[in-house]
């Protein structure tokens, strides 16, 4: 299996998570290439950000119960020590959350959060850290870089501060970058900038990226797989363009029935009832009170099921 | 005959300033609204859209007559907003209701759903008090929410029961206009299509009067039949939803279409930059220093709304002409 361990940069195996009572993620197994995005859509609730934050080890025993595994570059993470999952945030996992002003510090200049991952996993000193934190400000598009470093982040825009964020991310050239929601509060001009800017830095690295997002549409434009997550599993995954183009999952469906497209005027359809709690899931198919194809036989856990390019868990697909 | 008609609304080249404190010469002054004009026809629906810090909110706020301009006229039925205001802020208040983005926000967390959809009923003594529990059932039923919810408190429902409550709040008053500001952003996918489903029944068979703000050209699409793409204070393009959907004449309208993300179509991010502050506006077309198609003359005087075949109007030296679609 060497070839696989040299194509793989990250893998995802059975991994299941609970908080207290309630069982956030349950098998949930996927793999990423080097070189490749994945996405992560469905609901709110399904487990999107947990799964990011497994990955990044903030979410760990015994704040959680976990079991299965996660792989990053052949090193198995949820057993890795505390001390050495330092080195790898910000390092070589570089990550991008939803809400800037809650990431950046608003007592530190836009200088400071750059120079700590250079100075912690990089070890440069202060002349090294203030080029190099230029010209990470200029390759996110932000002009006068040099003045910026002395900017506190409420002197910023939204979207400056998602480059900032993105810039902190990318300081020590990661392998991976995880980005959840990265451009949800943003408008579709500036959306539109930062996911180009930061598809360009990961290919540029020939990096890998995990997305999470809640437009299908830009899924389809910026990830090369897309996994499809409901109550805290995996219900179908495919290339990009062939999930949107044949939905076969139920859920998958339902979901790109009721997403607007520009310009879109037939009637949405929306999905009938509601995301379960978890602590009162259904037994069997977890999707299946609320699908339209649902029978006695989604009474039965369906298996995911590999099927060409394509992993779906649904009895009727 | 429609035409005959006086729009609900009409704006006449109103500004709104507001006045910065800070600033080492005094005090500064920031155009959130300069020049706008726009008519509001009975029975249409309008979004209001563009980029953040574009002036959708100071707008409504204008038209809800809780700000005034600070020149120019907000007209209600041909009649001056602070006149009509004057002589009856009662009748105004019930005749056109607003709903929140923060809907949660809006509703006192000690009250029961029933008090709170019942509340306009009382107010503007709309039916005899007996009668108010069945009419908020009513009310409750047709957004889709069972009779029971009546009895709960605000934060005992889901983030899109609420937003229905505060639906049925705002047709509790029986208004002729109801105006949104992001009224279904932040909901997930189907609780917001199932929302927007209900918003667009509703303006149909009720014939009311809509203005939504929104910042998705997606739902202003889904929901309306007009649109005035709004930057910098300042209408520069509106029209029938399908016209500027399918031929945008402003090329900024046509940078936040081909933003958008979509299925069909690489990503592409056509408009560099951000919307600038509205405290230094530029000396011509507040658009020029993003516009992919700028001129000399852009740069020098600022251009004013042109009308268009269509019903439509475009502020732009060089509207664009044929198809969106990359260039
Ligand atoms: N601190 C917590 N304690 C207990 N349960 C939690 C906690 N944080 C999240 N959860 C639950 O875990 C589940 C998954 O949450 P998660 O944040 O991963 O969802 P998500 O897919 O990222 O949703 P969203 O689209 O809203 O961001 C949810 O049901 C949530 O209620
Ligand atoms: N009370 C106020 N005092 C000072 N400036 C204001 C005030 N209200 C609005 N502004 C400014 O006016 C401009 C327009 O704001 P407005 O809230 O109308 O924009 P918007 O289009 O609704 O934006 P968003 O999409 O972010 O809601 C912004 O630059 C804003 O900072
Ligand atoms: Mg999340
Ligand atoms: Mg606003």
């Amino acid at each position: 299996m060497d070839t696989l361990a040299d194509t793989t940069l990250l893998s995802l195996d059975a991994l299941s998570l609970a908080r207290g009572r309630a069982d956030v993620l349950d098998n949930v197994t996927f793999t990423l290439g080097r070189g490749q995005t994945v996405g992560l859509i469905g609901e709110s609730g399904a487990g999107k950000s947990t799964i990011a934050l497994a990955i990044i080890g903030l979410l760990r025993a015994p704040q959680v119960a976990l079991r299965g595994s996660i792989r990053f570059d052949g090193v198995e993470l949820t057993t890795l020590p505390e001390s050495e999952y330092r080195r790898l945030r910000g390092n070589r996992i570089g990550l991008i959350f939803q809400d800037a002003t809650a990431a950046l510090n608003p007592c530190f200049t836009v200088g400071a959060h750059l120079a700590e991952p250079l100075s912690r996993h990089l070890g440069l000193q202060a002349r090294e850290r203030r080029q190099r934190s230029i010209e990470l400000l200029e390759s996110v598009g932000i002009g006068e870089a040099a003045l910026r470093l002395d900017a506190f982040p409420h002197e910023l825009s939204g979207g400056m501060q998602q480059r900032v964020m993105i810039a902190m991310a990318l300081a020590c050239d990661p392998q991976l970058l995880i980005a959840d929601e990265p451009t949800s509060a943003l408008d579709v001009t500036i959306q539109a900038q930062i996911m180009e800017l930061i598809l360009e830095r990961v290919r540029a690295r020939a990096a890998s990226a995990i997305f999470v997002l809640h437009d299908l549409a830009l899924a389809a434009q910026v990830c090369d797989r897309v996994v499809v997550l409901y109550a805290g599993q995996v219900v179908e995954e495919a290339p990009a363009a062939e999930l949107f183009a044949d939905p076969r999952h139920p859920y998958t469906r339902a979901l790109r029935a009721c997403s607007i497209e520009l310009g879109e005027r037939d009637a949405l359809v929306p999905i009938p009832g509601a995301v379960p709690g978890l602590e009162d899931l259904p037994g069997g198919c977890r999707f299946a009170p609320r699908c339209e194809r649902a029978s006695a036989r989604c009474a039965q856990t369906p298996p995911l099921v590999t099927d060409g390019t394509r992993r779906i868990a649904c009895w009727h697909a | 005959m429609k035409e005959n008609r006086l729009p609900v609304f009409s704006v006449l080249d109103v500004e709104k300033r507001f006045l910065l404190r800070k600033g080492r010469n005094g005090p500064v002054e920031l155009r959130a609204l300069d020049g706008v004009r726009l008519d509001i026809e009975e029975g249409s629906s309008v979004a209001l859209v563009g980029e953040s810090g574009s002036g959708k909110s100071t707008l409504v706020r204008l038209l809800l007559g809780l700000d005034r301009p600070s020149d120019g006229r907000v007209l209600y039925d041909g009649g001056d907003l602070q006149q009509v205001l004057s002589r009856d802020r009662a009748r105004f208040a019930r005749e056109v209701a607003f709903v929140y983005q923060d809907a949660r926000g809006s509703m006192n967390p000690r009250f029961t759903i029933g008090d709170i959809v019942g509340e306009p009923i009382r107010v503007h003594r709309l039916h005899p008090v007996q009668h108010i529990p069945q009419r908020v059932s009513e009310l409750l039923e047709r957004v889709g929410l069972p009779p029971s919810v009546a009895v709960r408190y605000p934060h005992q429902l889901s983030g899109g029961q609420v937003r229905r409550v505060a639906v049925a709040r705002a047709l509790a008053q029986q208004p002729r206009v109801i105006m949104a500001d992001e009224a279904v952003a932040g909901l997930d996918v189907s609780v917001q299509a199932s929302l927007l489903n209900l918003l667009r029944e509703l303006v149909a068979e009720l014939r009311v009067t809509l203005v939504f703000v929104t910042h998705d050209l997606g739902v202003a699409s889904y929901l309306c039949d007009r649109i005035a793409v709004m930057y910098l204070g300042r209408i520069l393009e509106t029209g029938p939803v399908d016209a500027i959907l399918q031929g945008p004449a402003h090329p900024y309208t046509r940078g936040l279409l081909d933003s958008f993300p979509r299925f069909d179509r690489p990503l592409r991010a056509p408009l560099r930059g951000e919307i600038p502050s509205p405290v230094d506006l530029p000396a011509g077309c507040r658009f020029a220093g993003r516009c992919p198609c700028v001129q000399p003359r852009c740069t020098s005087s600022d251009p004013v709304a042109q009308p268009l075949p269509g019903g439509r109007l475009v502020a732009c030296f060089h509207p664009l002409s044929g198809q969106s679609g990359p260039t």
